[in-house]
């Protein structure tokens, strides 16, 4: 294996500094992403459960690719 | 012949919801205004019907008599394909066929799921997000197929190894090296094998749905173990006395 790269390492502190003791998993993130989307479309604000759905996206790549293809169906549809 | 569907069939005027609305309960369409909308959402490949998507009571439709079942999921199929091809026309990897799976396994997880709809949103925009989450891990798990649990357990037990996070890795930044040794230290200390073989795999952008399926696990149990094992280095950091205002500062986060 070779030596992390400085960005990779970065990459664990980004994890780590981002971490709360409570956070939603990939379930309650799609459970919620849908009004997430519409809100955010809209240009309405966050409730605490939807801020927790856009802090899930910090940590989670493949959340945050379902959503932004979401937003993208939702803004062809406007 | 069905008639040309336009902006004024079922009132177009309300098609579209404030997204800040809640779904409405509005009364069920019968089966031929049902059956219309398949056929428009089918006949329509590259855009979306003219007609609402919110329009309709879709659980309760869903939920519905067989005529009045099987039209709702013939017009909510059109809406997903439709969808999905939006979703995905930038993908070269992804065939018409496989558009086609991913909307009927998407359809099967609606029909399963139809009690968690809250009503928050509209029933369509709840499909979509079942219906990509549906594709998106079935395309992400046919790309990282080859990568077996062994090379990731292996290359996450070097992970806490001075030779893969050297001390020096950033120079003569004292802060950050500082920072980038303590966290080796809760590397080696605090973290399971799994967990460190997580984090390898999240380095290296693999999906998360491949690291759960190497792990041999379900996506939240994945996603526990690495919360654990982020919260697991955070505590440590923070017993070393490096706080998250340090962290912070010396990265310019």
């Amino acid at each position: 294996m070779k030596p992390l790269t400085p960005q990779q390492i970065e990459g664990i502190v980004r994890m780590v500094n981002q971490t709360r003791d409570r956070e939603f998993n990939c379930s309650e993130c799609l459970q919620h992403v849908s009004e997430f989307a519409e809100r955010q479309l809209a240009g309405l604000p966050l409730d605490d459960i939807l801020k927790r759905v856009e802090h899930h996206f910090t940590l989670c790549p493949e959340c945050r690719e379902e959503f932004l293809a979401l937003e993208k169906i939702l803004r062809e549809r406007e | 012949m069905f008639p040309e569907l336009s902006q004024d069939f079922i009132g177009a005027d309300s098609l579209f919801q404030h997204a800040s609305e809640p779904a409405t309960e509005v009364c069920a369409l019968d089966a031929q205004q049902l059956e219309i909308l398949r056929l428009a959402s089918c006949s329509r490949p590259d855009k979306f019907p003219l007609v609402a998507e919110t329009e309709i009571d879709w659980p309760e439709a869903l939920r519905g008599t067989d005529e009045e079942n099987s039209a709702a999921i013939g017009a909510l199929r059109g809406f997903l394909l439709n969808g999905l091809r939006v979703a995905l026309r930038d993908r070269k990897d992804v065939s018409e066929a496989q558009l086609e799976d991913f909307t009927q396994e998407a359809l099967l997880r609606i029909l399963n799921r139809l009690d968690q709809f809250e009503g928050r949103s509209k029933f369509t925009t709840w499909a979509y997000a079942i219906a990509l989450n549906t594709a998106f891990a079935e395309l992400r798990r046919k790309r990282w197929q080859d990568v077996s649990l062994e090379t990731l357990l292996a290359d996450g037990a070097q992970l806490g190894d001075p030779d893969i996070m050297p001390d020096a890795a950033f120079g003569r930044d004292e802060d950050r090296n500082r920072l980038v040794a303590a966290l080796r230290r809760a590397i080696q200390q605090r973290l399971t094998d799994k967990q460190r073989a997580a984090i390898i795999g999240e380095l290296r952008e693999m999906p998360f749905d491949q690291i759960v399926q190497l792990l041999g696990t379900n996506r939240n149990a994945a996603y526990k173990l690495l919360h654990d094992a982020r919260r697991a280095l955070k505590n440590h950091l923070a017993a070393e006395g490096i706080s998250a205002l340090d962290i912070r500062t010396a990265f310019a986060l």
